[in-house]
């Protein structure tokens, strides 16, 4: 029985097989059609901005819901890029993603490693406090942070926006690298130890092992600081050199409310060079993320 | 071996004596190494967020504009303000109600979506993929500010669509209205965030082991029995943790907010953390200590919120044991 059990599920799959693949044509029918209407609905407001971009100041202002640039032009770009600043507002953005990312990422695989392989006076308490405050609201405690900041003589500069970006947040990513440094195979640490590592050689063998969990918190903090509004908001008040794209915009679009067209420059050119990064890197967000689940 | 003094490794081996000396060594080094490797952490900790959190306390009970020296004690008198500020109530009750209708709306549309673009026999995955994951890319706030754009009552192009293909006689002003500008903007919401957690279901569904659904195709299940019976029972301990992420991540909404309505129109999108913007940064004199005991009500809140859902989290956490998910 138990040889002829899956031979017998082998014959009858594949009698069923022609039946699978007219299935999936049929199934395919309904749900292309169906998933193309959905999917440009959903990037239509892409688009707007996009055709947008390329409309004149006042074809913009009439076009209604056409997608189509008549007559097409391209200056709102330079006017947005140089005029408006948003060559400015761009450079910041990149800055404080990058900045705030490195910082999330240095402090926290290396407390999370620390926490997972070594017991130490006061670690049970700091685990426990990273615990009971991962949830903290941003918004219950920006007024101390800037009252730290502004005694740090850092308020109105970008030191002081990356530290109040990358200050608060990252208790996650902690736990996330002492749970995955924590299911790292004993027998690795021991032949470390074996062949005279050090602590530092040590961490350098283990840390590439966390590859998976790495990807998630580069992954999540970056989107997360190049779409950050209520630090920088809050931060850089009154100060549009500090700006990143999210507050500069919105500044703009204060300021210039009639120019469609410059606005919709602006954000094209903010979300282009986002868009290629996501698309090249978009295989490791999942395989990342299902990585940290199972860690 | 009998005194493992104050900093040794989780799980020390039992080294032989003739391993003594290179496992002292590697002790020393490690006491030096282990303040070093905890000090950027928990120094930013401290600063940003365990000191942020006992500073909002103390700020709670004083009337200070941050420029003064903080010396003004009043007591309890900023509470009883807030409980009787009627603006706090309506943004109390506004951050509920988004959080909840923009987690029930956006979970299980995204598991769909999930389930749908993780089918082997769909065709063109990759670039269905790509679009419901391209919101994300706008910033929250950018988001906001396009649809301003899009939903503008005079020319926009959603009012302009309908009107010309004579759907509508009137222009429709979502965002104008008390009734429809709360769900307008959890939709917006909805729309922006979609990919995240349309990518959080497909990293859970990822966790399901093959053989589990091939073993259901040889005892002739169908597409919903296994959805119903293999899928969802597996994904659900991770579906709570995914639940609690995007309830505390609702009650957090301040960009949107701050670039589609400004609180608006009257109050009727105002939420508690665009309040605290409001009293404490927008305008001089500016109140942190009032705002910091709005601030203090809302982390409890968000507190209450979380707790209620970690005893979920942590029958959550033994299922996934018990799977070994």
């Amino acid at each position: 029985m138990a040889v002829l059990s899956p031979t017998a599920a082998a014959i009858e799959s594949s009698q069923r097989r022609p039946f699978r693949v007219r299935r999936a044509l049929r199934l395919n029918l309904i749900a292309v059609p169906l998933l193309l209407v959905v999917s440009f609905l959903w990037a239509y407001p892409f688009l707007w901005v996009v055709s947008t971009a390329f409309k004149t100041q006042l074809g913009a202002f009439t076009a209604g819901a056409s997608l189509v640039p008549h007559p097409l032009v391209t200056t709102n770009f330079g006017r947005a890029w140089v005029g408006a600043a948003f060559s400015d507002f761009f450079a910041n953005t990149v800055v404080y993603a990058i900045s705030s990312t490195l910082v999330e990422l240095t402090k926290s695989a290396m407390c999370g490693y620390v926490l997972a392989r070594y017991r130490f006076p006061g670690r049970d308490l700091l685990y426990r406090l990273i615990i009971a405050t991962i949830f903290v609201p941003v918004a219950s405690i920006i007024i101390p942070q800037f009252v730290l900041i502004q005694n740090l003589g850092l308020l109105h500069t970008r030191l002081g926006v990356i530290l109040a970006m990358s200050g608060g947040a990252g208790a996650l990513y902690v736990l996330l690298f002492t749970s995955y440094f924590e299911h790292l195979p004993q027998d690795l640490f021991d032949a470390a130890r074996v062949d005279g590592a050090d602590f530092i050689q040590t961490f350098r063998l283990m840390l590439p092992l966390a590859r998976p969990i790495i990807a998630v918190v580069v992954i999540f903090q970056f989107i997360h600081s190049w779409n950050d509004f209520n630090i920088p908001l809050v931060f850089t008040l009154g100060q549009p050199s500090l700006q990143n794209l999210a507050v500069g915009l919105q500044a703009f679009h204060g300021s210039h409310s009639l120019d469609w067209a410059g606005f919709a420059a602006g954000m094209t050119i903010s979300f282009i060079p986002v868009l290629v990064v996501f698309v090249a890197f978009q295989g490791y967000f999942v395989r990342g993320l299902s990585g940290a689940i199972k860690g | 071996m009998a005194d493992p003094g104050p900093a040794v490794a989780v799980s020390e081996p039992r080294a032989a004596p003739g391993h003594r000396h290179w496992f002292q060594a590697a002790r020393d080094d490690s006491r030096f190494w282990i303040p070093v490797f905890l000090l950027p952490f928990v120094l930013l900790y401290f600063g940003f967020t365990l000191w942020p959190l006992l500073a909002t306390i103390v700020y709670s009970f004083f009337d200070w504009d941050g420029v003064q020296p903080l010396n003004q004690f009043i007591g309890v008198d900023n509470y009883t303000r807030i409980l009787s500020d009627p603006l706090f109530w309506s943004a109390f009750r506004n951050t509920l109600l988004f959080a909840v209708l923009n987690t029930v709306i956006k979970l299980p549309l995204t598991l769909l979506a999930a389930v749908l673009l993780t089918r082997r026999w769909l065709l063109f995955k990759r670039f269905f993929r790509t679009v419901f994951f391209l919101p994300i890319i706008l910033p929250v706030a950018l988001s906001g500010l396009v649809f301003t754009y899009l939903l503008n009552p005079s020319n926009g192009a959603l009012n302009s669509f309908l009107l010309e293909r004579g759907l509508l006689k009137q222009p429709i002003d979502l965002l104008g209205h008390d009734n429809t500008a709360l769900l307008a903007v959890i939709l917006i919401s909805v729309w922006q965030i979609f990919g995240q957690y349309m990518l959080y279901w497909m990293a859970a569904l990822q966790q399901v082991p093959e053989e589990l659904y091939e073993a259901a195709d040889l005892d002739g299940a169908n597409e919903r029995q296994k959805m119903l019976h293999v899928t969802i029972p597996l994904i659900r301990p991770v579906a709570v943790i995914i639940t609690l992420l995007a309830l505390v991540n609702a009650l957090h909404v301040f960009g949107i907010i701050v670039t589609l309505t400004a609180g608006g129109p009257g109050r009727a999108t105002y939420v508690v953390s665009y309040f605290i913007y409001t009293e404490a940064f927008q305008n001089a004199p500016f109140k942190y200590g009032y705002a910091s005991a709005a601030a203090l009500i809302f982390a409890v809140l968000a507190f209450v919120f979380v707790t209620g859902q970690g005893v979920l989290a942590r029958r959550a956490e033994q299922l996934r044991r018990q799977y070994g998910v």
